[in-house]
């Protein structure tokens, strides 16, 4: 117990012994230091900045639905681009057949997408149009916060109405409430019935800047160009009931479709099959690449902070030779003289950890106010960082150190 | 306690300088018991600090035995000769070599901290020895704030602050004058009628005949060693 308390105590000694050396040369300490925090403020700022994208995506990934597949009649090109000429055709069909066969699905929504111009006195906007049927609120978690959303009513009589995102009501009405309003979708006149509930932004990306219409609707007045077959659709969402149920209704739905289309073995299928699973894994991978990637560059400068912090300490050491002598003289062992520039270094870069953290805590809370981008410090990255830091101390400093602990006693006193 | 302080047998400290070897210290055996005081002389170059460093357990010797307080100090490693001199040794030098910026108080602690005592007990008891010294009213003075001579007493009390059992002095007047050096080596005199052995580097002859015995240096060799035969005694100030 008291081995521990003169242990500590020793170390005590050291800090107090380096933050006299470090008064002594404040404007050095200053400096030195100053690369310490940068490399820790962008680390920490590199990591928020990372994080922040990670629970963007995970956002993402929830507006769009869990258990749910997307099928698209394009070849899976895995992460290339898709190619236009392999489109193939995906029909109303094939989604009720995927309803009828494939088990545990709950719900299949085809859609149309196009792009669209919206009109209204004095006012205009161009967003994406969702031609939907119900399901697609069910399977997508879609609602209306005001009115109502599309009916089945709505799709069978291929009614002119529409149910807005916020960011389209706000160009097109400004503050008035839009339900029960008109707006010219492409000069068509439409009623709005209802104003979708808002999913916010993800990474730049307006979720609420889309509208929905009757899949009908739009096929019947909205489509600049005409379709190969009359119940053509874009994609579809199919909803299953669980995730067990998804990954074995995702190779199934793939099966089906070769059926339904004769594609003869051997030969690439005309349509992807993703599930949301496989959507957040991808784009989870490639956050984090980002982060990685952002952390590497960022840590180049708490590399150069380290070699500045070595730099600074064999100045000190070669300075100081005398003082070592001294010290040595007086009875100070290797490890004492050692640890002495161990600390000094060590309390130099916590220093700096200190502050860059407080800079990159202050950085990320601004960040995430004037950029609307989650930046979230954990307790254990400030920790993590300060610690770090303290570790570029001990291994920066090692080398200067070790070297004052190398000196011989009465040469170090002879030095000037 | 009859057994010496401090032994050396053909003790040989050489350096190798542009290929030739110089023997700073040629085969020095001699004996110091304790509670002496021995002054130690030469002219600059004749070896006398190199054998003082030696003894003081800073520098090896590259042939030859050192026997401290019984001890041969050829088996110690860097760690054991450090715990010697800060045990065993104290040391005074011409320069003072107080650290800059740093209180009296503090100075004459750093070698209790390397004997690893408590903080409360180092202040205890380096404020003790430095008002032995007559600097009770100088504790937290930095050495720029003190006149030569109160340096070289808040040095002399760091170097009894361990109670060591020797003080080895390097030209300890060197820097002072004529008067202050005097109450120098009214100190030492007082010391070592307390017991302490003291060994005195100086090339002043005055100074040394204020040591009981004087061991004069030539090229490395000890060329005499006697008795100071009219001791002068000076008034501790």
């Amino acid at each position: 117990m008291t081995n521990l308390f003169n242990a500590v105590a020793g170390w005590g000694v050291n800090i107090a012994i380096a933050m006299t050396a470090l008064r002594t040369n404040l404007m050095r300490s200053i400096l030195t230091t100053l690369g310490v925090m940068i490399g820790v403020f962008s680390v920490i700022l590199a990591v928020a900045v990372g994080n922040g994208a990670q629970v963007s995506v995970t956002q993402q990934i929830a507006t769009l639905g869990s258990n749910m597949a997307i099928v698209v009649p394009q070849p899976d090109s895995g992460s290339g681009p898709p190619r236009s000429t392999d489109r193939g055709r995906l029909t109303e069909r094939d989604g009720q057949a995927i309803l009828r066969q494939v088990s545990g699905v709950s719900a299949v929504a085809p859609q149309i997408r196009s792009s669209v111009q919206l009109v209204t006195p004095g006012r205009s906007a161009t967003t994406q149009a969702t031609g939907a049927t119900p399901e697609y609120g069910v399977v997508s978690n879609i609602t209306a916060s005001e009115g109502r959303f599309i009916t089945e009513g709505d799709v069978g009589a291929a009614a002119r109405v529409v149910v807005i995102g916020q960011t389209v009501a706000d160009k097109l009405f400004a503050d008035a409430n839009p339900v029960g309003e008109t707006v010219r979708i492409n000069r068509v006149p439409f009623k709005v019935i209802g104003l979708l509930e808002s999913k916010g932004s993800n990474l730049g990306n307006d979720n609420d800047d889309q509208i929905v219409v009757p899949i009908t609707t739009l096929r019947q007045r909205l489509l600049t160009t005409a379709t190969q077959g009359p119940d053509d659709v874009t994609l579809l969402f199919v909803g299953f009931i669980d995730e067990e149920s998804l990954l074995m209704g995702q190779q199934e739905i793939k099966r089906m479709l070769r059926d339904r289309y004769r594609v003869p073995k051997g030969r690439i299928s005309p349509f992807t099959v993703r599930t949301t699973t496989e959507i957040a894994e991808t784009t989870g991978q490639v956050t984090q690449i980002f982060q990685a990637v952002l952390v590497a560059i960022a840590s180049i400068s708490l590399l150069v902070g380290g070699i500045g912090i070595m730099n600074i300490m064999l100045v000190s050491v070669t300075e100081r030779t005398r003082e070592i002598g001294l010290r040595m003289a007086l009875g100070a062992k290797r490890s004492d003289i050692r640890n002495q520039f161990l600390v000094e270094a060590a309390v130099l870069c916590v220093i700096g950890g200190a502050i860059g953290l407080t800079l990159a805590l202050v950085a990320a809370a601004i960040f995430q106010k004037v950029a609307d981008f989650p930046a979230p410090v954990g307790l254990d990255t400030a920790l993590l960082s300060v610690a770090f830091s303290a570790i570029i101390g001990i291994l920066f400093g090692g080398y200067p150190a070790i070297r004052a602990s190398r000196l011989s006693p009465i040469e170090a006193l002879r030095s000037e | 306690m009859t057994a010496p302080l401090l032994e050396t047998h053909d003790l040989v400290k050489d350096y190798v300088i542009g290929g030739e070897v110089l023997h700073a210290v040629n085969s020095v055996s001699l004996t110091i018991k304790r509670g002496e005081f021995v002054a130690i002389m030469g002219a600059s170059g004749s070896g006398k600090s190199t054998f003082m460093n030696m003894i003081g357990c800073l520098d090896v010797p590259t042939s030859g035995t050192l026997l401290l307080d019984g001890i041969d100090t050829k088996t110690l490693d860097s760690d054991a000769l450090a715990e010697i001199r800060n045990r065993k040794i104290g040391f005074v030098f011409q320069q003072f070599n107080l650290l800059a910026r740093t209180s009296a108080l503090d100075n004459v602690a750093v070698p209790l901290i390397y004997a690893g005592l408590g903080y409360s007990e180092r202040r205890a008891r380096a404020q003790a020895k430095l008002e032995a010294m007559g600097l009770g009213n100088r504790l937290q003075n930095t050495p720029a704030k003190l006149s030569g001579g109160q340096q070289q007493r808040v040095a002399i009390a760091r170097a009894l602050v361990t109670n060591p059992l020797m003080l080895l002095a390097d030209e300890p007047t060197g820097a002072l004058d004529t008067q202050t050096s005097l109450d120098i080596m009214g100190i030492f005199q007082k010391l070592n009628d307390e017991g302490i052995t003291l060994i005195v580097v100086t090339h002043e002859p005055d100074i040394a005949e204020y040591a009981a015995r004087r061991i004069v240096f030539r090229d490395g060799q000890v060329i005499e060693d006697a008795a100071v035969k009219s001791r002068r005694r000076a008034v501790a100030g």
